[in-house]
């Protein structure tokens, strides 16, 4: 559950994350607004996040137990990076 | 003593509400704002209870206006206690307002709402622990199986009498670290306020909940499909095409069993009159236009019922935000987001509350676009235009005439929101921010619909539908007999003399072309401003047909029509014009309110009659050439 022991994995967009595999999230490039809902919503750094489900306008990201839909916009400024398995 | 409930959307909190209201509440605006607000009283153990049900939020962060709403509230010191029901099966992302209501110091119980989720999906809570950590009353409820309620309404009149504020006051995130665990020190400094709760949160939900990593089965299974790449969309339009078509063919075969009722009862009060020798005037004045036009609107409740029991269903399953991102392709497409289509499809019931709906979509642009093509999103009440006409006209093919209207309203909606758009950036000279309007919502976790939160918003519907007919449309089938009975030399039974017919005659000048150049269109139409459905009630009153929705009744007035060269273009053309001319009274009411200001409203009649105008004027001529 700590995820802070977890780095030195390459950051990637939200967008270019894999279905169905864990991640956490780095870093969320996007105007205050945003940034401070998407928080409240529990997208802080070090929060785990799943693609569910993938199409070219938008997907379906699961963190903290509930699943939103985010579209491309909002997507690719999350920058989010694997979790290395037993690494924790 | 009040009672607020507050909770994350989608957390069952106005399920909760429900439960413990019925469907005796009291729907307001909050001060200021159309954010709906209700209320309901409850009587308990002798006492009564005010409970308001708090618009749904996420924090107390103001991201919405929602979310400014309940926290100005809370703030306002009217609530004496605040339950916050909390969605047990997604309790990491609930227990943050939860945090962020403990800081605030007020009187609060926690209503652990969808326990049985929980256990279905094999995960336990320890409320003991949840409690000790929290330091507030955790009742478990379901308010769903109305289980709980009276633990809770107890929990919130105790913990006001004997606890009251001071037992969390000293609240906050350290504080709940430390009763986690002991040694913990401040070691948040470097972290920000929303992880700073999480990291508190994890700690929690580590502590209290066994068996946490069980997916959501049901959901994953129908999301595969319903949201897939490929199929969502044409699932989505499945289901629509079963939405009508179970409105259109199943309303009507529950309409003729309303329409036997109606039929004995027109005659029953037309022997009525004559046996009481009452005057002739007011005898026609009852039969001809009160019994007529209200009659015409009532009888298409079957339909108006079933498209809401649908609607209701589509929301409560979990289905509707699915909508909005299997539409959100299309929707980026024409510059708004997939969100901005969920007010799009509300629309199909009532203008009204999808214009406000649009209170959820970021920028103001998105608002007033969104709000512009709602109203060709056929509301119910144009329902009673299409099932009259199309009966009438388009006998065996009716259903697909009615529904017709359903497929151009949407694509001109469409279509016009896609030329706003082009307008918009070439002339706006601050680009467009996309991820202002980009899309974040939602998906809940699909569930069963529950049949009480279903009958209280159909029975909402209901209500009003019939309220119209008793009020508008009773005060407009006055008017409507009054104008066609009246003329200048005082009362007439010769309508080509009566004021309708001078009026309508203006009218039917720069409505022929559309195909509409009939006195008597022209009036149904002048007053369909004050509910859509008294196009269809003008008609029965115009032509003086009792039952008109009875087979007697639309085969005579088809005659009468016939008679005076109304064909099936005519009619045609009819639905097209009552499809896209502008809403009623109300909706005009609420869009001058949402836009905020005359001019925009102006500007949407004027955008719309032209719509109207040039649609129904292009289908009669082209068609004229061929039929």
């Amino acid at each position: 559950m700590n995820v802070k022991s977890i780095s030195r994995h390459k950051l990637i967009k939200l967008t270019d994350g894999v279905k169905n595999k864990i991640y956490t999230v780095k870093k969320i490039n996007l105007p205050v607004k945003i940034l401070k809902h998407l928080e409240a919503l529990g997208m802080t750094p070090g929060a785990e996040i799943i693609v569910l489900n993938k199409k070219s306008s938008a997907l379906i990201a699961g963190f903290r137990g509930t699943r939103f839909a985010l579209g491309r916009q909002i997507a690719e400024n999350i920058e989010i990076t694997e979790i290395i398995k037993g690494g924790v | 003593m009040t009672i607020g409930f507050i909770g994350n959307p989608n957390s069952g909190k106005t399920t909760l509400f429900n439960a413990y209201t019925g469907a005796n509440l009291k729907v307001a605006n909050w001060p200021g704002v159309t954010v709906e607000k209700k209320e309901g009283a409850l009587k308990y153990h002798g006492r009564i209870f005010k409970l308001v049900d708090l618009p749904g939020a996420y924090s107390l962060s103001s991201y919405t206006l929602e979310e400014t709403v309940a926290e100005n509230y809370i703030l306002s010191g009217e609530v004496d206690v605040l339950i916050n029901v909390v969605d047990a099966s997604s309790l990491e992302r609930n227990l943050y307002l939860t945090l962020q209501l403990l800081e605030l110091g007020k009187p609060l119980v926690i209503a652990l709402n969808m326990m049985d989720i929980v256990e279905k999906r094999g995960m336990e809570i320890d409320l003991h622990r949840l409690h000790d950590i929290l330091g507030v009353p955790v009742v478990p409820v379901s308010a769903l199986k109305r289980r709980g309620l009276d633990s809770l309404i107890h929990a919130a009149a105790h913990h006001r009498d004997e606890t009251g504020a001071k037992n969390n006051k000293n609240n906050n995130n350290f504080e709940f670290a430390r009763k986690i665990k002991p040694e913990a020190k401040t070691e948040f400094s470097e972290f920000s306020e929303f992880e700073e709760k999480y990291s508190v949160i994890e700690a929690i939900v580590g502590e209290v909940l066994v068996n946490r990593e069980k997916a959501n089965l049901i959901t994953n299974k129908a999301d595969a499909i319903l949201t897939n790449k490929f199929s969502g969309l044409p699932a989505f339009l499945l289901i629509m095409a079963l939405v009508f078509f179970l409105t259109f063919l199943i309303g009507d075969k529950i309409k003729d069993y309303i329409e036997i009722i109606f039929e004995n009862f027109s005659e029953f009060a037309d022997e009525a009159l004559v046996n009481l020798g009452i005057n002739e005037i007011v005898h026609s004045l009852i039969t001809d236009g009160i019994i007529a036009g209200v009659g015409a609107v009532l009888s298409f409740l079957p339909n108006i019922f079933i498209l809401f029991i649908m609607l209701a269903v589509l929301e409560d399953s979990g289905y509707m935000s699915r909508v909005a991102y299997v539409m959100n392709g299309i929707m980026t497409k024409i510059g708004l987001s997939g969100k901005a289509f969920v007010p799009m499809l509300l629309g199909f019931g009532c203008s009204v509350p999808a214009v406000m709906a649009t209170r959820s979509l970021g920028s103001s642009k998105d608002r007033l676009r969104t709000i512009i093509v709602i109203p060709f999103m056929s509301c119910s009440a144009k329902l009673p235009i299409y099932i009259l006409f199309s009966g009438m006209f388009f006998p065996g093919y009716s259903a697909l005439a009615a529904y017709s209207m359903y497929l151009i309203g949407f694509i001109l909606g469409i279509f016009s929101a896609f030329i706003f758009n082009k307008i918009d950036n070439r002339y706006s000279i601050r680009k467009h921010n996309e991820e202002n309007n980009s899309l974040i919502i939602e998906l809940p976790g699909y569930k069963t619909p529950g049949f009480r939160t279903v009958f209280i918003y159909v029975w909402e519907k209901i209500k009003d539908y019939i309220l119209r007919a008793g009020t508008v449309i009773f005060a407009a089938s006055v008017i409507i007999w009054g104008v066609m009975h009246l003329g200048f030399s005082g009362y007439t039974n010769n309508i080509a003399e009566s004021f309708g017919a001078v009026l309508g005659e203006k009218l039917a000048v720069i409505l022929s072309p559309a195909g509409l150049g009939f006195w008597q269109a022209g009036v149904a139409l002048i007053a369909g401003f004050a509910a859509k459905e008294i196009v269809a009630a003008s008609f029965a009153i115009l032509f003086g047909v009792a039952n008109v929705t009875s087979d007697s009744g639309m085969s005579m007035l088809s005659a009468e029509l016939s008679a005076i060269g109304f064909g099936s273009l005519n009619a045609y053309c009819l639905m097209l014009f009552s499809l896209l001319y502008p809403p009623c009274a109300a909706a005009l009411a609420v869009i001058r309110r949402e836009s905020g200001s005359w001019g925009k409203l102006g500007a949407v009649i004027i955008f719309q009659v032209g719509v109207a105008w040039v649609v129904s004027f292009a289908v009669y001529q082209i068609f004229s050439l061929f039929l």
